[in-house]
């Protein structure tokens, strides 16, 4: 199924245009898989939206596309090139263009938000301590967090750390840029803000982005493209129009913010009481 | 990026051809502390029509001359901002902290800085 | 059957273990001599940071217990010699004992109750909270940003460490001699230096070194290794430090073999 890749990692038939090209890709956890054969594109300097309820794969994918997880199989090609198939120092080079903002924040916890923000500028260019300083403050200014590169990230409340999250992710002016859940758990202002500044740093630095959000009104706001992942495959992928417009029921449901369904039938429902039902497997 | 300077009377003119970025703006910033601390030119102008990108890392070495040339009462000016150079500055709410002209004349000439002028090119 | 399987497996296990390890001390090296050759910058401020962390902050613990320990040696000593009227005899028991085995064995006890235990902790947390997703996202190697700091703070520290013990623990046994046996402060100190051998302190220093290149390969290790969720942090903690004083008593044991085996008759 996966084409054999060459040496370099270039490859005659790489998607050209796109900024990333995924195609069946697979990902599992030991023996459980993840993802079931994923397959698109996002085209340079365009927003991808990827929707889909909790649980469904959208970590993981984000994870997969910054190469913290290995894929079963399937390829991911970004700007031109096969993800797996380049050298250490190809990966680095393409990492020190993409930015990610983890869902958690993952912030350094024994440096400063200043610090946090620096570090790959100090760790992979030449800039005056000064001139990095400035860019501290110009990234911070930006997610809202002026004044705050002193602080430890143990001082600052959930939405900060997001907000400082992103601002390291931004530190290296990335090409790509990676969002999980930005403003899960933001207030709607502070969330409003990064959905502005999503759309600016597209305008400015023309950035391919791709966020993973559950917030609707912000997806529908910032995307070129979605996708809508459940259960590990994808069962909608098109443009904005294409997905509101889209009459396919799981779609619908996702949109429409419709419950799931109770288990139906008091046999299953009995049955996975008693535990006559496997649970899913680790 | 090359980079190259000129006098134009009292001025100083800083020619950048290229893209400023992560790894490159050194020079630049190299260039202008100089023109303001050795030199001390009372008027460094950074003609910027042949700069289609600056990151963030070419915009706060920006910063870094226009601060000396206030600290060492010097002006400092910029000119000709591209498109995409214009929206950096809207970005990080630079626009209206810099002197920024449209074109060399207006530049030399001073006065009042026209910064809402529409992009150049 | 099933008893050559456990050991068989039990085996595979150990050597896969030492052989992570390994992997970690290797590319640390790497890390630290070759790769500034070839122009890649080395944090040595990190090493300095962690240095002051291991070796000048466990100054003050690592007197006072090899001060003890000194005095324990000396009234051991004193318990058997006094039967055959050989109290002068102390000093040298306390010297060669303290700089051959506990000078630095109690060092390595309390470094890796400190060090060892810490490494694990911030690295398992770093885990925990994704952060060395992150290092890996942003192209640093969490290798050669975390380890290699702290394996040549270690090497360097860990012997200094024991140097002081030494002294300290000959201070201690001088204490007792002193004040219980016939020894003066001159006589006492010079009984000792007749006693040692550079030997004696060069082959503590050595093991000392390699005692830190175990500490902190055995506390970088379980960090590394640890799971999903923060309880599990401090089970990374507790494993580094049983694993690191079993690793070191067996690395202890290997080297005085050698030196006994290399020594002149
Ligand atoms: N590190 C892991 N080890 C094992 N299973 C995992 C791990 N991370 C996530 N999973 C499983 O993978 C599935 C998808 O998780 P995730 O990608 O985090 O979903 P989402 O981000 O869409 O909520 C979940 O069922 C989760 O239990
Ligand atoms: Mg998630």
């Amino acid at each position: 199924m996966a084409s054999i890749p060459t040496s370099k990692g270039d490859n005659p038939q790489a998607p050209t245009g796109a900024a990333i090209s995924v195609r069946n890709l697979r990902v599992n956890y030991g023996s459980r898989e993840i993802l079931h054969g994923i397959n698109f594109e996002v085209p340079a300097g365009e927003t991808l939206v990827i929707l889909g309820g909790s649980g469904s794969g959208k970590s993981t994918l984000l994870r997969t596309l910054v190469g913290l997880e290995t894929p079963s199989g399937g390829e991911i090609w970004m700007r031109g090139k096969n993800f797996a198939a380049m050298s250490e120092e190809d990966r680095d080079e393409l990492r020190k263009k993409m930015g990610m903002s983890f869902q958690g924040g993952a912030l350094f916890g024994s440096m400063t938000v200043g610090e946090n923000v620096a570090l790959a500028l100090q760790e992979h260019t030449e800039l005056d301590e000064s001139t990095i300083e400035i860019m501290v403050r110009l990234k911070l200014d930006q997610v809202g967090l002026s004044g705050f590169e002193n602080y430890m990230p143990a001082q600052l409340s959930g939405g900060m750390k997001k907000r400082a999250a992103i601002a390291r992710a931004l530190s290296m002016d990335p090409e790509i840029l990676f969002f999980d859940e930005p403003s899960a758990g933001l207030d709607p202002i502070i969330a409003a803000g990064i959905d502005d500044l999503i759309l600016k740093l597209k305008k400015a630095f023309r950035i391919t982005i791709v966020v993973v959000t559950h917030e609707l009104a912000s997806a529908f706001l910032i995307a070129d493209r979605m996708i809508l992942l459940d259960k590990g495959v994808i069962v909608a992928n098109g443009t904005t129009k294409e997905l509101q417009a889209s009459s396919q029921p799981r779609v619908r449901q996702f949109l429409d913010r419709i419950p799931e369904p109770e288990l139906t039938g008091e046999i299953d429902y009995l049955q996975m009481l008693t535990g006559d039902v496997p649970p899913i497997r680790q | 990026m090359d980079i190259s300077t000129r006098q134009s009377g009292t001025a100083t003119i800083v020619d950048v051809v290229g893209d400023i970025t992560l790894y490159n703006s050194p020079e630049v910033r190299k260039v202008l502390l100089n023109l303001l601390k050795e030199k001390k030119s009372p008027r460094v102008i950074v003609n910027m029509l042949s700069v289609k990108y600056i990151d963030s890392a070419g915009v706060a070495s920006l910063v870094e001359g226009l601060k000396l040339s206030r600290d060492l009462k010097s002006t400092f000016a910029l000119f000709g901002l591209s498109r995409t150079a214009q929206e950096v500055f809207e970005l990080t709410r630079l626009v209206r902290v810099f002197e920024i002209y449209t074109n060399e004349e207006d530049a030399l000439r001073g006065g009042s800085p026209n910064t809402n002028a529409a992009p150049v090119r | 059957m099933a008893i050559t399987e456990t050991i068989g497996s039990a085996t595979i296990n150990g050597l896969a273990y030492i052989g992570g390890l390994a992997r970690l001390a290797g590319s640390s090296v790497r890390t630290i001599f070759i790769e500034p050759i070839r122009g890649k910058k080395f944090h040595f401020g990190r090493a300095v940071h962690q240095a002051m962390a291991v070796g000048v902050e466990a100054l003050p613990i690592v007197s006072l217990i090899s001060f003890f320990i000194g005095t324990i040696l000396a009234l051991n000593a004193a318990y058997e010699l006094r039967k055959f009227g050989a109290m002068q005899v102390v000093a040298s028991a306390v010297a060669i004992s303290m700089t051959r085995e506990l000078g630095p064995l109690m060092t390595a006890v309390v470094v890796i109750g400190r060090s060892g235990s810490a490494f694990a902790a911030e690295i398992g947390t770093m885990k925990v909270n994704e952060e060395i997703d992150a290092l890996e996202t942003m192209a640093l190697e969490p290798v050669d940003f975390l380890v290699a700091p702290k394996f040549l703070a270690m090497l360097l520290m860990v012997p200094c460490l024991t140097v002081w013990a030494d002294f300290m623990g000959v201070l201690g046994g001088g204490v007792f001699g002193v004040s219980a046996a016939s020894f003066t402060w001159g006589s006492y100190i010079s009984a000792t230096l007749d006693a040692l051998q550079s030997r004696d302190i060069t082959n503590g220093l050595i093991k000392a070194a390699m005692f830190g290149l175990v500490i902190t390969a055995v506390g970088c290790q379980e960090g590394f290794s640890t799971g999903l969720g923060s309880e599990q942090v401090g089970r990374s903690t507790t494993s580094a430090v049983v694993k690191s004083i079993f690793m070191v008593v067996v690395v202890d044991l290997i080297f005085t073999a050698i030196f006994y085996l290399t020594a002149p008759r």
